[in-house]
């Protein structure tokens, strides 16, 4: 138990939080050349990412779908959104976490497939935003399933979805370089 | 020691064990628990004696004959002949029984305190030794009041289950089912009383030749009637598919794995044996009633979800693949082609034992499922791999022997029949080649879908998730079901791995009946325990079976350590799109047989019911429930025993005139009854 409990204590949060409000000026197009080229090397070509919906009051949603419409088109830069968690490679998770849906959370977590990625996108899946501290939500993702980064924002836009998406493909790319 | 046991005395001996467990099985009626131990006791010891008379019958160099007692009726001898035939028929009848009684010494546990054991177990041990005595009766008389023995006990053991009103109409019209095959076989017997002028086999035989072609034929029909309805052939099948679910599933096993066989063999007793030699229409007959009932058989089964009416369509479907065989045994012989007909009996003899093997198991495996779940629905089964492990993977052996798959008994006999037919259109003329090319496809069509029938058995009961609150709290049976069960299983492995060695016994078995003799050249070689079948084709049941074995392995290893070397496997839940699964979302086996039945909805005339329930009645929007019933019509009822009924009914009519109802007629009827039986005996 102690042996645990230090363990827990010794190893470093390995949560990146990214603050994509630095992005706000940048050229998607730059950026989506740049995530392109992440993918076409990380995930041979295409990153298919599941978005779970963990009681959130939809704001992320629609900047999410705004990321497929024509003006944004993320799918030219490889990146999906799939139907099942068992196609996916990354999770994407919004809301505060609704008790009724933290089971289902978790169940999406076990259905996707090794190797992957949890982003807990928004302010209210980051640590219940302005939903934290009611009984009826357990206030962030994080609290339910292991998350390895988080998208600030109350909603993030579009662009700041993406700007941080590329930072995400970078550690990655980091990382697995290490 | 082989001599003792083949001779009058070791077959008094165990005609005493069934008689002793009969009769103390009935003294214990009191004690439930004392009535299955003695009664199942002494029917193992029984069948195992039995084992040893046939074997030391099978090893004995002449038939071994004898006569028993004496009998106050001129033409009634006790008279046995344990020939070979008959040697391997009480063989395969004490091994089944044997197996059959272990597992009931557990099985009827649970009619303790509800029916009595007492005379469950009396009519038990009456039931085997009639069909023992049926077996090895030499005498045409005592041959029928065996086969009454055996007929009247199996329907006490029918009805044994007496509480459900259903139970008691299967025993009904079992019994007079088969009372009205008796009747024909007595027909049939007397006919040849009167051309002999004695109802031995011996003299039957020895006076064969002195029989009118037209009485043979008569025999021959009456005879096929007769015996065709205990051995279940279509049309004359109704009896099957409703007593074996009414009865006990020991008793079903026994019936359906050897009661039915005893058909046969009388079948192959007065055909081959008796009536020698007979003209060429009978062997055509024998193969379109076998193509028939085999298809139609697998046919009615897949279209069944009760697990045991299955079982018994299953049972009609094989006699016909034995009637293949024996078929074409006879159209050889009246081709003058004997090896080929010897081919064609040992295919008939070697599926005779199989089926007895592998179908037993599967009504035992049946048995243990419907004990611990109390239905025989199969829509109310499913999940019960989990829950019993070891019935699973017995009723799965036994599905792969009934379904042909090698290396299991079942490929080798049917491969066996196969070849018979084969030889047929290789070997005969225009007159009959257009007879075995029907049978050869009927039989390939009926392998294809009886595997189809076994996957949708084996899907609905044992895999995906239990559909019914039954169940989910099923347990592995107890200890001495298991092991009835394990050994018939085991033998349906080893009888295909030795099918050569069985093939050679079975051939010196065929060979010394009398059509036989003097054709020194057997058709059949089993060398090194491979079957070959004079040159045109072979298989080696060994080699078989090792090459499974090898690719098996070959599959599991590639698999192991060329694809998953580098993966790790981790085992999850199923992902359900966030709905639970339910075993509403599992395939039924009305809905996986539904396509087959509607390609012959010609043949089977499917009826559908369809009914919706709706929230609002008036606008039928928004269903509440729907319904949809997938039936078979039954258009042997309406179509052959309806009309029937109702001429008797006609006839029934007419003949009540003659009942006025007053004294001074019916003695005038006596009067005339009596001057007409002096007239014709004078």
């Amino acid at each position: 138990m102690i042996r645990l409990l230090r363990k827990t204590v010794a190893t470093p949060s390995p949560l990146i939080s990214i603050d994509p409000s630095a992005c706000e000026r940048v050229d998607i197009s730059v950026v989506g050349r740049e995530i392109e080229d992440h993918v076409k090397r990380l995930f041979r070509g295409s990153l298919a990412i599941r978005q779970v919906d963990a009681g959130s009051d939809n704001a992320a949603e629609q900047e999410l779908v705004a990321l497929s419409n024509p003006f944004y088109d993320v799918e030219r830069f490889g990146v999906h959104f799939v139907a099942s968690p068992r196609h996916a490679d990354m999770l994407m998770a919004t809301g505060p976490v609704a008790r009724n849906m933290a089971e289902a959370l978790r169940r999406t977590y076990a259905a996707t497939p090794d190797p992957k990625f949890v982003v807990a996108l928004g302010d209210d899946a980051i640590d219940g935003g302005i939903f934290r501290g009611s009984y009826a939500v357990y206030d962030a993702v994080k609290n339910v399933i292991p998350v390895d980064y988080e998208i600030a924002g109350d909603p993030p836009s579009p662009r700041a979805i993406l700007c941080a998406l590329l930072k995400i493909l970078e550690t990655i790319g980091a990382n697995s370089l290490n | 020691m082989t001599e003792f046991f083949a001779s009058s005395r070791g077959f008094v001996v165990l005609l005493l064990l069934f008689a002793i467990g009969a009769a103390g099985s009935l003294l214990f009626n009191k004690n439930d628990r004392q009535a299955n131990y003695w009664s199942n006791l002494f029917a193992c010891a029984g069948s195992l004696w039995g084992m040893f008379v046939a074997i030391g019958a099978l090893v004995a160099p002449e038939p071994v004959a004898f006569t028993l007692g004496f009998s106050p009726f001129s033409l009634l001898r006790f008279s046995f002949l344990l020939d070979r035939l008959a040697a391997f028929f009480l063989f395969v009848i004490s091994l089944i029984a044997f197996f059959c009684s272990i597992y009931a010494i557990d099985y009827v546990k649970h009619y303790y305190g509800k029916y009595g054991i007492g005379t469950l177990g009396f009519f038990y041990n009456i039931f085997i030794a009639g069909m023992l005595l049926v077996a090895s009766a030499a005498n045409g008389l005592f041959f029928l009041v065996a086969w009454e023995i055996m007929s009247v006990a199996s329907f006490f053991l029918v009805i044994h289950d007496r509480d459900e009103q259903e139970n008691i109409r299967a025993g009904l019209l079992y019994l007079i089912m088969t009372h009205l095959g008796t009747a024909f076989i007595i027909a049939a017997f007397l006919l040849l009383y009167r051309s002999t002028g004695s109802f031995d086999f011996s003299a039957i035989q020895s006076g064969g030749a002195a029989i009118s072609p037209v009485v043979k034929n008569a025999v021959f029909v009456l005879s096929l009637i007769g015996f065709g309805t205990k051995a279940g052939i279509i049309p004359l099948h109704v009896w099957l598919p409703a007593a074996h679910p009414a009865a006990p599933s020991h008793i079903s096993g026994l019936m359906s794995g050897v009661m039915i066989k005893t058909g046969i063999y009388m079948m192959i007793r007065v055909f081959l044996d008796l009536l020698a030699p007979f003209p060429l229409w009978w062997g055509v007959v024998l193969l379109i009633a076998g193509a028939v009932s085999a298809l139609l058989g697998v046919l009615y089964a897949l279209a069944e979800h009760d697990i045991k009416k299955l079982l018994a369509y299953h049972s009609i479907e094989n006699i016909g693949i034995i009637l293949l065989g024996l078929g074409s045994a006879l159209t050889f012989l009246s081709l003058q082609l004997p090896t080929l007909a010897l081919l064609g009996l040992v295919a008939s003899l070697f599926h005779t034992l199989n089926h007895a093997t592998f179908k037993s198991l599967l009504f035992l495996g049946a048995g243990a499922v419907i004990n611990q779940t109390h239905t025989r629905n199969m829509e109310e089964l499913g999940g019960l791999i989990r829950l019993m492990p070891q019935t699973a993977l017995l009723f799965l052996t036994g599905s792969m022997a009934i379904s042909a798959l090698p290396p299991f008994n079942g490929f080798f006999s049917e491969w066996l029949t196969f070849q018979s037919l084969f030889q047929g259109i290789a070997a005969t003329d225009s007159r009959t080649i257009w007879v075995f090319v029907i049978a050869a496809g009927s039989l390939a069509f009926t392998g294809g879908l009886a595997l189809a029938c076994f996957v949708k058995a084996f899907g609905a009961v044992f895999l995906a998730r239990p559909r019914s609150n039954e169940a989910q709290h099923a347990r592995e049976p107890s200890f001495f079901m298991l092991a009835g069960m394990w050994p018939l299983a085991a033998l349906s492995l080893l009888f295909g791995i030795v099918s050569g060695y069985v093939a050679n016994i079975l051939q010196d078995v065929a060979g010394t009946l009398s059509v036989f003799q003097g054709f020194p050249s057997p058709f059949l070689l089993a060398e090194t325990g491979r079957i070959s079948a004079g040159g045109f084709s072979f298989v080696s049941p060994p080699v078989v079976f090792l090459l499974l074995l090898i690719a098996l392995f070959a599959v599991f290893t590639a698999f192991n350590f060329l694809f998953f070397k580098k993966q790790k496997t981790t085992f999850g839940p199923t992902w359900d799109c966030g709905a639970d699964l339910t075993p509403r979302m599992e395939i039924t086996s009305t809905g996986f047989a539904r396509s087959i039945i509607l390609i012959f909805k010609g043949i089977m005339k499917p009826t559908m019911l369809k009914s919706v329930e709706c929230r609002d009645g008036e606008t039928r929007y928004l269903p509440k429930s729907r319904e949809i019933r997938l039936g078979i019509s039954n258009i042997y009822d309406t179509c052959l025993y309806k009309p029937a009924q109702d001429l008797a009914l006609r006839f029934s009519l007419y003949a009540r005139k003659m009942q006025s109802g007053l004294i001074n007629m019916y003695i005038l009827y006596i009067l005339a009854a009596l001057l007409g039986a002096l007239y014709f005996s004078l």
